[in-house]
Protein backbone atom coordinates (compact mmCIF):
# COMPACT_ATOMS: atom_id res chain seq x y z
CA UNK A 1 0.00 0.00 0.00
CA UNK A 2 1.23 3.48 -0.99
CA UNK A 3 0.06 6.67 1.04
CA UNK A 4 -0.34 9.64 -0.02
CA UNK A 5 -0.47 13.09 1.70
CA UNK A 6 -2.40 16.04 0.22
CA UNK A 7 -1.19 19.58 0.81
CA UNK A 8 -3.90 20.23 3.89
CA UNK A 9 -3.02 17.34 6.08
CA UNK A 10 -5.03 14.75 4.44
CA UNK A 11 -4.07 10.99 4.36
CA UNK A 12 -5.16 8.81 2.17
CA UNK A 13 -4.21 4.62 1.26
CA UNK A 14 -4.54 3.59 -2.08
CA UNK A 15 -2.25 0.19 -3.69
CA UNK A 16 0.92 0.34 -6.01
CA UNK A 17 -0.98 -1.49 -8.56
CA UNK A 18 -3.62 1.27 -9.00
CA UNK A 19 -1.02 4.23 -7.63
CA UNK A 20 1.48 4.11 -10.82
CA UNK A 21 -1.31 5.20 -13.06
CA UNK A 22 -0.13 8.48 -11.86
CA UNK A 23 3.23 8.70 -13.60
CA UNK A 24 4.58 11.22 -11.13
CA UNK A 25 4.24 8.89 -7.76
CA UNK A 26 5.31 5.86 -10.65
CA UNK A 27 8.16 7.49 -10.76
CA UNK A 28 8.99 8.63 -7.09
CA UNK A 29 8.00 4.84 -6.12
CA UNK A 30 10.93 3.98 -8.68
CA UNK A 31 13.24 6.49 -7.39
CA UNK A 32 13.05 5.10 -3.56
CA UNK A 33 10.94 8.58 -2.39
CA UNK A 34 8.12 6.21 -0.77
CA UNK A 35 9.54 4.67 1.73
CA UNK A 36 7.07 5.93 4.30
CA UNK A 37 4.64 8.00 2.48
CA UNK A 38 4.53 10.31 -0.24
CA UNK A 39 3.79 14.18 -0.07
CA UNK A 40 1.96 15.91 -2.88
CA UNK A 41 1.83 20.06 -1.80
CA UNK A 42 0.36 20.59 -5.48
CA UNK A 43 -2.89 18.71 -4.82
CA UNK A 44 -5.26 19.28 -1.53
CA UNK A 45 -7.72 16.66 0.37
CA UNK A 46 -10.73 16.63 -1.84
CA UNK A 47 -9.18 16.90 -4.99
CA UNK A 48 -6.41 14.09 -4.14
CA UNK A 49 -9.93 12.32 -2.88
CA UNK A 50 -11.21 12.57 -6.52
CA UNK A 51 -8.75 11.94 -8.45
CA UNK A 52 -8.06 8.58 -6.27
CA UNK A 53 -11.43 7.90 -6.70
CA UNK A 54 -11.14 7.99 -10.47
CA UNK A 55 -7.92 5.92 -10.89
CA UNK A 56 -9.64 3.05 -8.22
CA UNK A 57 -12.27 2.37 -10.60
CA UNK A 58 -9.90 2.82 -13.69
CA UNK A 59 -8.11 0.18 -12.15
CA UNK A 60 -10.69 -2.34 -11.12
CA UNK A 61 -13.13 -1.87 -14.17
CA UNK A 62 -10.26 -1.96 -16.92
CA UNK A 63 -11.97 -3.78 -19.17
CA UNK A 64 -15.53 -2.62 -19.08
CA UNK A 65 -15.51 -0.03 -21.52
CA UNK A 66 -18.81 0.81 -21.64
CA UNK A 67 -18.90 1.08 -17.83
CA UNK A 68 -15.93 3.31 -17.67
CA UNK A 69 -17.68 5.62 -20.44
CA UNK A 70 -20.61 6.33 -17.92
CA UNK A 71 -18.46 6.68 -15.11
CA UNK A 72 -16.27 9.36 -17.10
CA UNK A 73 -19.60 11.34 -17.89
CA UNK A 74 -20.82 11.12 -14.25
CA UNK A 75 -17.34 11.99 -12.77
CA UNK A 76 -17.03 15.12 -14.81
CA UNK A 77 -20.29 16.17 -14.12
CA UNK A 78 -18.76 18.94 -11.00
CA UNK A 79 -18.80 22.55 -10.71
CA UNK A 80 -15.90 24.61 -12.78
CA UNK A 81 -13.65 25.68 -10.05
CA UNK A 82 -13.11 21.75 -9.02
CA UNK A 83 -13.16 20.80 -12.90
CA UNK A 84 -9.70 22.98 -13.09
CA UNK A 85 -8.65 21.90 -9.89
CA UNK A 86 -8.64 18.62 -11.58
CA UNK A 87 -7.18 19.45 -14.72
CA UNK A 88 -4.38 20.90 -12.52
CA UNK A 89 -4.11 17.43 -10.69
CA UNK A 90 -3.93 15.46 -13.45
CA UNK A 91 -1.49 17.53 -14.92
CA UNK A 92 0.75 17.42 -12.16
CA UNK A 93 0.10 13.32 -11.28
CA UNK A 94 0.66 13.11 -14.68
CA UNK A 95 -1.84 10.87 -15.63
CA UNK A 96 -2.38 10.98 -18.85
CA UNK A 97 -6.20 9.56 -19.32
CA UNK A 98 -7.63 11.93 -16.77
CA UNK A 99 -5.80 14.85 -18.10
CA UNK A 100 -7.38 13.80 -21.53
CA UNK A 101 -10.87 13.48 -20.37
CA UNK A 102 -10.67 16.76 -18.47
CA UNK A 103 -9.75 18.47 -21.08
CA UNK A 104 -11.88 17.29 -23.20
CA UNK A 105 -14.76 18.30 -20.87
CA UNK A 106 -13.43 21.77 -20.96
CA UNK A 107 -13.32 21.99 -25.06
CA UNK A 108 -16.39 20.09 -25.22
CA UNK A 109 -17.82 23.10 -23.06
CA UNK A 110 -16.58 25.93 -25.11
CA UNK A 111 -17.70 24.64 -28.49
CA UNK A 112 -21.19 26.14 -28.78
CA UNK A 113 -21.35 28.62 -26.75
CA UNK A 114 -21.25 32.44 -28.33
CA UNK A 115 -18.28 34.34 -26.79
CA UNK A 116 -20.42 36.27 -24.37
CA UNK A 117 -21.61 32.52 -23.24
CA UNK A 118 -17.61 31.58 -22.55
CA UNK A 119 -16.78 34.73 -20.92
CA UNK A 120 -19.68 33.73 -18.79
CA UNK A 121 -19.12 30.37 -17.93
CA UNK A 122 -15.17 30.71 -17.27
CA UNK A 123 -16.09 33.77 -15.21
CA UNK A 124 -13.35 35.72 -17.95
CA UNK A 125 -13.52 39.74 -17.56
CA UNK A 126 -13.86 41.27 -21.02
CA UNK A 127 -10.94 44.35 -21.06
CA UNK A 128 -11.65 44.75 -24.52
CA UNK A 129 -12.93 48.00 -26.06
CA UNK A 130 -15.97 48.30 -28.23
CA UNK A 131 -13.43 48.81 -30.83
CA UNK A 132 -11.22 46.66 -30.56
CA UNK A 133 -14.05 43.81 -30.12
CA UNK A 134 -15.69 45.07 -33.46
CA UNK A 135 -12.15 44.50 -35.14
CA UNK A 136 -11.62 41.08 -33.55
CA UNK A 137 -15.27 40.42 -34.58
CA UNK A 138 -14.36 41.44 -38.41
CA UNK A 139 -10.69 39.36 -38.27
CA UNK A 140 -12.15 36.54 -37.29
CA UNK A 141 -15.47 36.86 -39.85
CA UNK A 142 -13.42 33.85 -41.92
CA UNK A 143 -14.33 31.26 -38.48
CA UNK A 144 -18.10 31.77 -38.30
CA UNK A 145 -19.46 31.74 -41.71
CA UNK B 1 -23.23 39.03 8.40
CA UNK B 2 -23.00 41.01 4.96
CA UNK B 3 -25.67 43.05 6.94
CA UNK B 4 -23.14 43.68 9.61
CA UNK B 5 -20.38 44.37 7.27
CA UNK B 6 -22.68 46.97 5.47
CA UNK B 7 -23.33 48.96 8.66
CA UNK B 8 -19.79 48.86 9.76
CA UNK B 9 -18.78 50.56 6.28
CA UNK B 10 -21.46 53.43 6.65
CA UNK B 11 -21.30 54.07 9.99
CA UNK B 12 -17.70 54.55 11.34
CA UNK B 13 -15.09 54.18 8.62
CA UNK B 14 -12.37 54.50 11.63
CA UNK B 15 -13.70 50.78 13.24
CA UNK B 16 -12.40 49.36 9.63
CA UNK B 17 -9.35 48.11 10.68
CA UNK B 18 -10.51 46.51 14.02
CA UNK B 19 -13.73 45.01 12.15
CA UNK B 20 -11.73 43.35 9.68
CA UNK B 21 -9.65 41.81 12.44
CA UNK B 22 -12.58 40.62 14.46
CA UNK B 23 -14.73 39.40 11.44
CA UNK B 24 -11.53 37.85 10.05
CA UNK B 25 -10.93 35.99 13.62
CA UNK B 26 -15.09 35.42 13.65
CA UNK B 27 -14.30 34.04 10.01
CA UNK B 28 -12.21 31.41 10.78
CA UNK B 29 -14.35 29.91 13.05
CA UNK B 30 -17.55 30.34 11.11
CA UNK B 31 -16.04 30.52 7.62
CA UNK B 32 -17.64 27.74 5.95
CA UNK B 33 -21.26 29.01 7.16
CA UNK B 34 -20.96 32.95 5.84
CA UNK B 35 -19.18 32.51 2.14
CA UNK B 36 -19.69 35.50 0.19
CA UNK B 37 -21.46 35.02 -3.62
CA UNK B 38 -19.62 37.46 -5.08
CA UNK B 39 -19.06 37.70 -8.96
CA UNK B 40 -17.91 41.56 -9.04
CA UNK B 41 -13.75 42.38 -9.56
CA UNK B 42 -14.23 45.21 -6.99
CA UNK B 43 -11.07 45.83 -4.83
CA UNK B 44 -11.56 45.71 -0.75
CA UNK B 45 -14.11 43.12 -0.88
CA UNK B 46 -14.89 41.84 2.77
CA UNK B 47 -15.45 37.91 3.50
CA UNK B 48 -13.45 35.40 5.30
CA UNK B 49 -9.86 33.60 4.82
CA UNK B 50 -8.55 31.20 6.87
CA UNK B 51 -4.85 31.69 5.94
CA UNK B 52 -3.19 28.80 7.93
CA UNK B 53 -4.90 25.65 6.28
CA UNK B 54 -5.02 26.30 2.40
CA UNK B 55 -2.94 24.18 -0.07
CA UNK B 56 -3.53 26.65 -2.68
CA UNK B 57 -0.98 29.21 -1.27
CA UNK B 58 1.56 25.57 -1.61
CA UNK B 59 -0.01 25.60 -5.59
CA UNK B 60 0.66 29.31 -6.04
CA UNK B 61 4.54 28.36 -6.39
CA UNK B 62 3.86 26.32 -9.49
CA UNK B 63 0.83 28.61 -10.94
CA UNK B 64 1.34 31.79 -12.85
CA UNK B 65 -1.89 33.12 -12.22
CA UNK B 66 -4.30 34.08 -9.38
CA UNK B 67 -6.10 32.43 -7.24
CA UNK B 68 -8.80 33.41 -5.64
CA UNK B 69 -10.62 30.98 -2.73
CA UNK B 70 -10.61 28.02 -4.25
CA UNK B 71 -9.56 26.26 -1.03
CA UNK B 72 -12.88 27.48 0.31
CA UNK B 73 -14.78 26.36 -2.14
CA UNK B 74 -13.54 22.72 -1.78
CA UNK B 75 -14.27 22.80 1.62
CA UNK B 76 -17.92 24.11 1.69
CA UNK B 77 -18.11 22.30 -2.06
CA UNK B 78 -20.10 25.51 -3.48
CA UNK B 79 -19.61 26.94 -6.66
CA UNK B 80 -18.66 30.37 -5.41
CA UNK B 81 -15.95 32.58 -5.35
CA UNK B 82 -14.81 33.71 -2.25
CA UNK B 83 -12.51 37.46 -2.54
CA UNK B 84 -9.72 37.76 0.11
CA UNK B 85 -9.52 40.15 2.26
CA UNK B 86 -7.05 43.43 1.03
CA UNK B 87 -5.02 43.19 4.28
CA UNK B 88 -4.58 39.76 4.59
CA UNK B 89 -3.63 38.79 1.15
CA UNK B 90 -1.41 40.41 -0.98
CA UNK B 91 -3.27 42.85 -4.30
CA UNK B 92 -2.53 40.62 -6.98
CA UNK B 93 -4.81 38.01 -5.13
CA UNK B 94 -8.17 39.75 -5.58
CA UNK B 95 -8.01 40.26 -9.32
CA UNK B 96 -10.31 37.28 -9.50
CA UNK B 97 -8.81 36.10 -12.49
CA UNK B 98 -10.87 33.61 -14.44
CA UNK B 99 -10.10 29.99 -13.86
CA UNK B 100 -8.68 29.76 -17.59
CA UNK B 101 -6.39 32.14 -16.57
CA UNK B 102 -5.03 30.20 -13.37
CA UNK B 103 -3.88 27.29 -15.64
CA UNK B 104 -0.14 27.19 -16.27
CA UNK B 105 0.60 27.85 -19.47
CA UNK B 106 1.44 23.85 -20.65
CA UNK B 107 -2.20 22.70 -19.70
CA UNK B 108 -3.61 26.14 -21.34
CA UNK B 109 -1.79 24.96 -24.68
CA UNK B 110 -2.37 21.15 -23.96
CA UNK B 111 -6.53 22.05 -23.08
CA UNK B 112 -6.57 24.43 -26.58
CA UNK B 113 -5.71 21.36 -28.30
CA UNK B 114 -8.97 19.79 -27.58
CA UNK B 115 -10.73 22.76 -29.75
CA UNK B 116 -11.86 22.91 -32.71
CA UNK B 117 -11.21 26.38 -35.01
CA UNK B 118 -14.09 28.37 -34.00
CA UNK B 119 -13.90 27.54 -30.40
CA UNK B 120 -10.31 28.80 -30.52
CA UNK B 121 -11.55 31.96 -32.00
CA UNK B 122 -14.32 32.22 -30.03
CA UNK B 123 -11.79 31.97 -27.03
CA UNK B 124 -8.80 34.62 -28.28
CA UNK B 125 -12.22 37.31 -28.40
CA UNK B 126 -13.21 37.05 -24.88
CA UNK B 127 -10.28 38.87 -23.49
CA UNK B 128 -6.27 39.93 -24.07
CA UNK B 129 -4.94 37.24 -21.90
CA UNK B 130 -6.84 34.67 -23.63
CA UNK B 131 -6.65 36.02 -27.24
CA UNK B 132 -2.55 36.02 -26.46
CA UNK B 133 -3.26 32.16 -24.70
CA UNK B 134 -5.43 31.18 -28.18
CA UNK B 135 -3.31 32.64 -30.54
CA UNK B 136 -0.92 30.58 -29.81
CA UNK B 137 1.49 29.72 -33.31
CA UNK B 138 1.62 26.37 -31.62
CA UNK B 139 -1.62 25.53 -30.99
CA UNK B 140 -2.67 26.65 -34.74
CA UNK B 141 -0.02 25.31 -36.00
CA UNK B 142 -1.13 21.24 -34.17
CA UNK B 143 -4.78 22.72 -35.31
CA UNK B 144 -3.56 22.62 -39.29
CA UNK B 145 -1.66 19.68 -39.29
CA UNK B 146 -5.13 18.27 -37.69
CA UNK B 147 -7.48 19.69 -40.09
CA UNK B 148 -5.67 19.89 -42.88
CA UNK B 149 -2.49 17.77 -43.95
CA UNK B 150 0.71 16.56 -41.86
CA UNK B 151 2.40 18.38 -45.01
CA UNK B 152 4.05 21.48 -44.49
CA UNK B 153 5.63 21.01 -41.16
CA UNK B 154 8.57 22.48 -42.13
CA UNK B 155 7.05 25.71 -42.99
CA UNK B 156 7.38 29.08 -41.34
CA UNK B 157 4.17 30.90 -42.37
CA UNK B 158 5.01 34.65 -42.68
CA UNK B 159 2.16 35.79 -41.07
CA UNK B 160 2.30 32.91 -38.27
CA UNK B 161 -0.11 29.78 -38.70
CA UNK B 162 -3.44 31.28 -37.33
CA UNK B 163 -3.27 33.28 -40.39
CA UNK B 164 -2.11 30.53 -42.51
CA UNK B 165 -4.55 28.10 -41.24
CA UNK B 166 -7.42 31.07 -41.77
CA UNK B 167 -6.10 31.00 -45.43
CA UNK B 168 -6.17 27.94 -46.34
CA UNK B 169 -10.01 27.79 -44.82
CA UNK B 170 -10.73 30.14 -46.80
CA UNK B 171 -8.99 28.70 -49.99
CA UNK B 172 -10.66 24.90 -49.50
CA UNK B 173 -13.85 26.75 -49.61
CA UNK B 174 -13.59 28.39 -52.31
CA UNK B 175 -11.90 25.00 -54.23
CA UNK B 176 -15.38 23.41 -52.90
CA UNK B 177 -17.38 25.99 -54.60
CA UNK B 178 -15.93 25.17 -57.71
CA UNK B 179 -17.31 21.70 -57.71
CA UNK B 180 -20.90 23.14 -56.57
CA UNK B 181 -20.96 25.77 -59.76
CA UNK B 182 -19.94 22.64 -61.77
CA UNK B 183 -22.80 20.31 -59.95
CA UNK B 184 -25.41 23.17 -60.79
CA UNK B 185 -23.94 23.84 -64.70
CA UNK B 186 -24.02 27.32 -63.81
CA UNK B 187 -22.75 28.98 -66.45
CA UNK B 188 -22.83 32.79 -64.76
CA UNK B 189 -21.19 31.80 -61.61
CA UNK B 190 -18.43 29.98 -63.48
CA UNK B 191 -17.78 33.58 -65.66
CA UNK B 192 -17.87 34.86 -62.05
CA UNK B 193 -15.14 32.48 -60.41
CA UNK B 194 -12.64 32.82 -63.33
CA UNK B 195 -10.12 35.51 -63.89
CA UNK B 196 -11.05 37.56 -66.78
CA UNK B 197 -7.55 37.33 -68.15
CA UNK B 198 -5.69 35.88 -71.65
CA UNK B 199 -3.06 33.36 -69.95
CA UNK B 200 -5.80 31.44 -67.75
CA UNK B 201 -6.16 27.94 -69.22
CA UNK B 202 -8.31 24.85 -68.27
CA UNK B 203 -7.76 21.29 -69.27
CA UNK B 204 -11.01 19.21 -68.79
CA UNK B 205 -11.12 15.03 -68.81
CA UNK B 206 -11.25 15.05 -72.50
CA UNK B 207 -8.09 15.92 -73.11
CA UNK B 208 -8.64 18.96 -74.66
CA UNK B 209 -7.11 22.23 -73.35
CA UNK B 210 -8.41 25.88 -73.45
CA UNK B 211 -6.31 29.17 -73.40
CA UNK B 212 -7.83 32.71 -72.31
CA UNK B 213 -10.98 33.58 -70.37
CA UNK B 214 -12.99 33.69 -73.65
CA UNK B 215 -12.23 30.38 -74.99
CA UNK B 216 -12.32 28.70 -70.95
CA UNK B 217 -15.73 29.73 -70.76
CA UNK B 218 -16.91 28.34 -73.71
CA UNK B 219 -15.21 25.10 -73.01
CA UNK B 220 -17.63 25.44 -69.99
CA UNK B 221 -20.94 25.90 -71.49
CA UNK B 222 -20.33 22.99 -74.13
CA UNK B 223 -19.77 21.11 -70.82
CA UNK B 224 -22.94 22.18 -68.77
CA UNK B 225 -25.00 21.67 -72.27
CA UNK B 226 -25.05 17.81 -71.31
CA UNK B 227 -27.91 16.68 -69.28
CA UNK B 228 -26.50 15.96 -66.26
CA UNK B 229 -24.26 18.27 -63.22
CA UNK B 230 -21.26 16.14 -62.00
CA UNK B 231 -21.74 15.96 -58.44
CA UNK B 232 -17.83 14.84 -57.59
CA UNK B 233 -16.80 13.83 -54.17
CA UNK B 234 -13.71 15.78 -53.13
CA UNK B 235 -11.15 13.92 -50.87
CA UNK B 236 -7.19 14.35 -49.88
CA UNK B 237 -7.32 18.26 -50.45
CA UNK B 238 -3.86 19.86 -50.34
CA UNK B 239 -3.49 23.51 -50.45
CA UNK B 240 -0.55 25.49 -50.52
CA UNK B 241 -1.56 29.09 -50.04
CA UNK B 242 1.30 32.28 -50.91
CA UNK B 243 -0.10 35.83 -50.24
CA UNK B 244 -1.25 36.29 -53.99
CA UNK B 245 -0.80 32.80 -54.87
CA UNK B 246 -2.32 29.24 -54.15
CA UNK B 247 -2.56 26.18 -55.99
CA UNK B 248 -4.85 23.19 -54.46
CA UNK B 249 -3.96 19.37 -55.19
CA UNK B 250 -6.89 16.71 -54.45
CA UNK B 251 -9.07 13.91 -55.82
CA UNK B 252 -12.30 13.63 -57.58
CA UNK B 253 -14.75 10.49 -57.33
CA UNK B 254 -17.83 10.66 -59.38
CA UNK B 255 -18.88 7.27 -58.64
CA UNK B 256 -17.45 3.88 -57.50
CA UNK B 257 -16.29 2.45 -61.20
CA UNK B 258 -14.77 6.20 -61.88
CA UNK B 259 -12.26 7.97 -61.28
CA UNK B 260 -10.48 9.18 -59.21
CA UNK B 261 -9.58 12.23 -61.03
CA UNK B 262 -6.73 14.17 -60.26
CA UNK B 263 -7.21 17.56 -60.01
CA UNK B 264 -5.45 20.56 -60.08
CA UNK B 265 -6.60 24.04 -59.35
CA UNK B 266 -4.53 27.16 -59.35
CA UNK B 267 -5.71 30.49 -57.94
CA UNK B 268 -4.64 33.95 -57.62
CA UNK B 269 -5.79 36.78 -55.07
CA UNK B 270 -7.02 39.96 -56.89
CA UNK B 271 -8.73 43.19 -55.71
CA UNK B 272 -9.31 41.23 -52.78
CA UNK B 273 -10.51 37.92 -53.39
CA UNK B 274 -9.72 34.97 -54.94
CA UNK B 275 -10.20 34.07 -58.38
CA UNK B 276 -9.38 30.55 -60.66
CA UNK B 277 -6.54 31.33 -62.84
CA UNK B 278 -5.99 27.41 -63.95
CA UNK B 279 -7.59 24.21 -63.64
CA UNK B 280 -6.35 20.75 -64.82
CA UNK B 281 -8.06 17.21 -64.45
CA UNK B 282 -6.43 14.09 -65.58
CA UNK B 283 -7.72 12.25 -68.47
CA UNK B 284 -10.93 10.63 -68.44
CA UNK B 285 -10.02 6.94 -69.29
CA UNK B 286 -12.81 5.72 -72.45
CA UNK B 287 -15.23 3.19 -71.67
CA UNK B 288 -17.69 2.29 -74.20
CA UNK B 289 -20.62 4.65 -73.75
CA UNK B 290 -19.44 6.73 -71.65
CA UNK B 291 -18.32 9.32 -74.14
CA UNK B 292 -20.42 12.11 -72.77
CA UNK B 293 -18.52 11.88 -69.56
CA UNK B 294 -14.97 13.05 -71.50
CA UNK B 295 -16.54 16.91 -71.61
CA UNK B 296 -17.03 17.53 -67.76
CA UNK B 297 -14.60 18.80 -65.50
Amino acid sequence: MIVLNSSDGATFEVEESVAVQSQTIKHMIEDNCADTSIPLPNVNGVTLARVLEYIKKHAEAKDDEEGLKSFDAEFVKVDQASLFEIILAANYLDIKGLLDLTCQTVADQIKDLTVEEVRAIFNIMNDFTPEEEAKLRNDHAWAFE
Amino acid sequence: MEIIISNFFSNNSIFLAVAALLITALGCVFGTLFTVRSKAKFSGGFCCSCKGNSGTFHTTAYLNGVITGLEDNSRSGEEEMVEKVAAVVPPEKQSGASMMEQLVPEITTHALSYLDYPSLCRLSMTNSQMRKAANDDNAWKALYHKDFTLEQDSVIPVNGWKAYYAATRAIVNINNEFFRIIKERSLAEMGHFWLNADYVKCFHASGESFTGYSAVMQSWQLAFNWEQGFNFQVQDVRARVLTDMAWVAMKAYVDMETGPFNVTNIFEFHNGRWYMVHHHTSVMMVNGGAEQQMMQG
